[in-house]
């Protein structure tokens, strides 16, 4: 099955987006076409499950998480890191449910899960043992 | 008559081996301190330090780790992070049967060992180091020993 993904938006991950009135990061994803769906990690550490918008609209997957600004208070000896929020989205093509998608929020790493349309998803079915 | 140099008698096969280490090299995960052309630049965790007046506070990003994952000693003078981020569970690379149905698209978020060896600026106490991970985001506090903290002095007035 063919694979396609483009990335709308700036192309450089990890990098700071200059549009955005406050900080923005692109996320570092992972992304791999399982044959039934397509599975996207994204790292965005310092993130809250309630503050992640996923958006599927034409065919177009964006993500964005609003990050609460932390002060460090104290005299600066590293920074090596800056803060804000993330935003990244790809052009997935046709053929995806956006009914179906299912996204999830772990130790800063979101997964998104995007079914194909049509796929047979594997189900589990329960064997019940019978007694005589 | 046709001869052959040395070494070029299977040039095909030979092209395809090389074909297929280059592409194992391709689809591997990226070290954790990235490739070299992105913001991580050859250290990870990227942390950042303050000093306060009781106590130096280090911050450092570790998506997907669990406390598990992470060492953390201190001692006096400096703080070591050390661990493993892992392959996610379900990702081709995690040894399952389902690795061989499934391609890579993108593939950024490194993985692999870690060691991070911070010195501090003065003395902590390291019997009351505090640490905690919230959503991918652990913060050290190392309160300051007693002789490094700010000392207050009154001055008197003779009369």
């Amino acid at each position: 099955m063919n694979s396609s993904l483009t990335e709308t938006g700036p192309e450089i991950a990890g990098q700071r987006t200059g549009d955005e009135p406050a900080l923005t990061y692109q996320p570092h994803v992972d992304v791999c076409d399982t044959g039934s769906s397509l599975t996207i990690r994204a790292d965005i550490p310092g993130a809250s499950a309630e503050s992640i918008d996923v958006a599927f609209e034409d065919g177009v997957l964006s993500v964005y998480a609003k990050v609460p600004a932390r002060e460090l208070p104290g005299r600066v000896l590293r920074q090596e890191y800056g803060i804000g929020d993330y935003r990244r989205s790809f052009r997935l093509g046709d053929g995806f449910d956006g009914a179906g998608i299912t996204a999830e929020y772990r130790r800063g790493v979101l997964l998104i899960d995007v079914p194909r349309l049509g796929a047979v998803r594997p189900r589990k079915v329960e064997v019940r043992v019978a007694t005589s | 008559m046709q001869t052959f140099r040395a070494g070029f008698a299977l040039p095909l096969e030979e092209l395809r081996d090389e074909m297929d280490r280059l592409w194992t090299s391709l689809t591997a995960a990226p070290p954790l301190h990235g490739w070299g052309t992105e913001r991580r630049t050859g250290v990870f965790p990227a942390v950042n330090m303050r000093d306060r007046d009781d106590a130096i506070v280090i911050e450092a990003e570790l998506p997907g780790l669990d406390v598990g994952d992470i060492d953390i000693n201190v001692t006096a003078d400096e703080v070591v992070l050390k661990g493993t981020r892992p392959e996610a569970a379900g990702q081709p690379g995690d040894g399952s049967a389902a690795e061989a149905s499934v391609t890579w698209l993108r593939r950024e978020r490194g993985t692999g060992a870690f060691e991070r060896r911070l010195s501090l600026p003065v003395a902590v106490d390291a019997s009351r180091v505090e640490a905690q991970l919230i959503d991918g985001v652990l913060k050290v506090t190392c309160p300051k020993a007693p002789e490094s903290q700010p000392h207050k002095v009154t001055v008197r007035t003779a009369s």
